[in-house]
């Protein structure tokens, strides 16, 4: 009877996205399919804060034999995914809308649009849920091949470019993963024989047995090939193209969630290798692309003249302050980073759906051609400005509390240098972010423009995203806590809470 | 009986190596697509026989699936785009590196993957022995083409030869993961070739060429 409820759990999950995308086949009208995926992705949301609930009170579930396995890891990537999932489908109401009348997109590019968009949402439920890393890696491409779909929507030259580099850039990483994971598979196949060497569950229990050579070649191409899909420098030329040239909604979750997906199979083998050799080696190699990636991210920064490019690179920042404190290790560290994971997609996707709205409104990306967003529409302003600050790591939103969590674990953790660096290049990241965004939130418009925001439907999502910023900065959830403190156990602690 | 296997076995993967350099050393798009499609039928070829070794009917499916897919349907789907893409677009300009130096360099590369391969501690086993080195090599000189070429259309070529490198890999060492994450992948990369002749398509319109220099538009400066 157990197994029946969570089977249907996991088959009602999925089932959303699947029939979504069906129907926006279908029916092909605009205006009802931008409804069907609101509509999907609300259940979506609905099923998954559900689910996430029972996990904490239940810690694991598993269904389809061992095909599934949900634990408290895979919730809070989840919840990202559902919640960022929802709002983009939203914002796509009016931002799709509006290209449609601009002329941008036609009858069909606007269904292929719902239809990836769906498809795209049931390949990142399934990348937290499965527990057989084989069909983990081939989700993970699954996501490539969507998303390059959902880029290439646009005829434009750059679009054509930046989904070109990004397919091969991402095909050719992730063919890295995949040997990794065959040599994870060969490690536990050659210590034990059971039938599944290749889920998870499996091979963590086996991890002590694995060859420790083997291991650590194995785990340098995850690290190189997931690491190239979750944006970790240097292994990020793909991301500011990709995440500027994409539709405004998809970028978000691009950049929201997507990179948490990559980033949740870094950890899961992380963990595995943690358990085989201890975790010093893999932390070492995570510490180090860390600091790379928040250095070039911050260099990247200062010389940036386009909006979505500046967001991307903040990107990589914040994908490599997650990987700076699962690195740094230890229960704080490993907590402010999955607190970080849950932050970032709140805040990325709100500054990605202010942006797409006042590009839309100036019809530019280009900074400097952007002025007095406050003046001309003061609500967007507002939330843009404070996606900002959050961003930046200033008090009292919430993404501060994550990096002051995940710097002091640092210092905790004896390593000096690598914070030092870190708080540096943060400072550098605040002052060139704050910069450019006083300098197009304040100010008068360069030319004579019509007040006026971008319609209810692209403020709702905006100011729901606003709202959790601005909450989980004073207060988070006791539930969200029990949830990622099981999940940093997890992580520490050997691969059960 | 055991020397027998055991030349059956080098040979093959001679075969095999041969066919990856028929891609380095030649220039057109038609001749690539010839060479892959000689080396995929060699890969399904050597698919069965790990099979035939190892006794595993499963590996026979993913050697039949080999066949169809990378030398049937592959090589049609990219040769229907080139037919509809412009002569002047299937020349190919001058890579970085000289053909003859290529040779040289992927030749290089296979003595790499056979050093490397050594380093690691695999259990010997002949299967392992004798395509596990010619898997890397494919690996790497697919990654080399990828580089060194200045068209589009051998950067599929080049993710080609680095995929067929990878499926040799995982059976060589492994002997096949799941025959349902095979599929996955057959699927993976299925899709992942239409999609990226579609984009050939557009970058051939709206670039007027396929030389990957015209696509650096997206810079940071």
């Amino acid at each position: 009877m157990d197994t029946l409820i969570s089977n249907l759990t996991i088959l009602f999950l999925l089932l959303p996205p699947i029939v979504g995308a069906g129907l926006v086949t279908i029916i092909k009208k605009k205006r009802t399919i931008g409804i069907i995926t609101i509509c999907a992705a609300s259940l979506i949301l609905v099923q998954v804060l559900l689910l996430v609930s029972r996990i904490v009170s239940e810690k694991t579930i598993t269904a389809f034999g061992n095909a599934f396995y949900v634990d408290s890891l895979s919730a809070v990537i989840l919840l990202s995914v559902s919640v960022v999932g929802f709002v983009a489908a939203l914002y796509s109401k009016n931002y799709m809308g509006r290209q449609y009348d601009n002329g941008t997109v036609d009858d069909k590019h606007i269904v292929r649009y719902y239809q990836g968009f769906n498809v795209f949402l049931l390949t990142m439920l399934v990348v937290p849920i499965a527990n057989n890393l084989g069909i983990m890696w081939v989700m993970v491409e699954a996501t490539t091949l969507v998303s390059v779909l959902l880029i290439m929507l646009y005829f434009k030259e750059n679009a054509i470019e930046a989904a070109w580099k990004y397919l091969i850039i991402a095909t050719v990483g992730l063919s890295f993963a995949l040997i990794g994971t065959v040599f994870f598979y060969y490690a536990n196949i050659n210590a034990n024989t059971s039938d599944d060497a290749m889920n998870w569950t499996g091979m963590v229990h086996n991890a002590k047995l694995f060859d420790p050579n083997l291991v650590k070649i194995a785990f340098v191409f995850i690290l190189v090939g997931f690491g190239t899909k979750a944006g970790l420098a240097p292994m990020h030329t793909w991301l500011p193209d990709a995440h500027s040239e994409a539709p405004t909604p998809v970028s978000a979750v691009l950049s929201g969630v997507l990179l948490n997906c990559a980033f949740y199979a870094i950890i899961r083998f992380h963990i595995v290798s943690s358990v085989s050799i201890g975790p010093e080696f893999s932390n070492q190699l995570l510490i180090i692309l860390a600091v790379v990636s928040i250095g070039i991210a911050a260099a990247s920064m200062y010389f940036q003249k386009d909006m979505k490019r500046m967001l991307a690179y903040s990107s990589v920042e914040h994908m490599g302050l997650i990987s700076l404190g699962i690195g740094f290790g230890g229960l704080f560290g490993i907590y402010g980073a999955l607190l970080q994971i849950v932050n970032h997609a709140m805040a990325k996707p709100l500054m990605f759906f202010a942006s797409g709205s006042v590009s839309q409104k100036y019809e530019a990306k280009a900074m400097s051609k952007i002025k007095g967003i406050i003046t001309v529409m003061p609500v967007t302003g507002i939330l843009f400005l404070i996606g900002g600050l959050a961003l930046v790591g200033m008090p009292p939103f919430n993404v501060f509390l994550s990096e002051f969590m995940i710097l002091s674990s640092g210092f905790k953790s004896g390593q000096f240098v690598a914070t030092s660096l870190v708080i540096l290049f943060l400072v550098i990241t605040f002052a060139v972010f704050l910069r450019h965004l006083v300098k197009m939130i304040f100010g008068n418009p360069l030319s004579e423009m019509k007040k006026g925001e971008m319609g209810k439907l692209a403020i709702i999502p905006m100011a729901i995203l606003c709202s959790l910023v601005v909450i989980f900065g004073i207060y988070i959830p006791t539930q969200l806590q029990t949830l990622i403190q099981n999940a940093s156990t997890i992580i520490s602690g050997g691969g059960f809470a | 009986m055991e020397t027998i296997q055991f030349d059956v076995l080098t040979i093959s993967g001679a075969i095999l190596l041969i066919a990856t350099f028929g891609i380095v050393a030649t220039r057109g798009f038609m001749d690539w697509l010839n060479a892959y499609r000689y080396q995929s039928i060699v890969l399904s070829g050597v698919t069965a026989i790990i099979g035939y070794v190892t006794g595993i009917w499963e590996i026979y499916i993913a050697a039949g699936l080999t066949l169809v897919i990378k030398s049937i349907i592959i090589p049609k789907v990219l040769t229907y785009v080139t037919r509809k893409l412009e002569i002047e677009f299937k020349l190919e300009t001058n890579p970085y590196v000289s053909i003859r130096a290529s040779v040289i360099i992927s030749a290089l590369l296979v003595a790499l993957s056979y050093f490397l391969i050594q380093q690691i501690p695999f259990k010997s086993d002949q299967i392992v022995n004798a395509y596990l080195p010619v898997s890397m090599a494919q690996f790497f000189i697919g990654l080399f083409v990828l580089v060194n070429r200045r068209t589009v259309l051998s950067q599929v070529v080049g993710l080609l030869i680095i995929e067929n490198g990878l499926f040799l890999f995982a059976m060589a060492l492994t002997h096949g993961v799941s025959l349902l994450i095979e599929i996955g992948i057959f699927v993976d990369i299925l899709v992942g070739i239409l999609i990226s002749s579609i984009l050939l398509f557009r970058i051939s319109r709206t670039f007027d060429s396929l030389d990957v220099g015209k696509l650096e538009n997206l810079r940071d400066d």
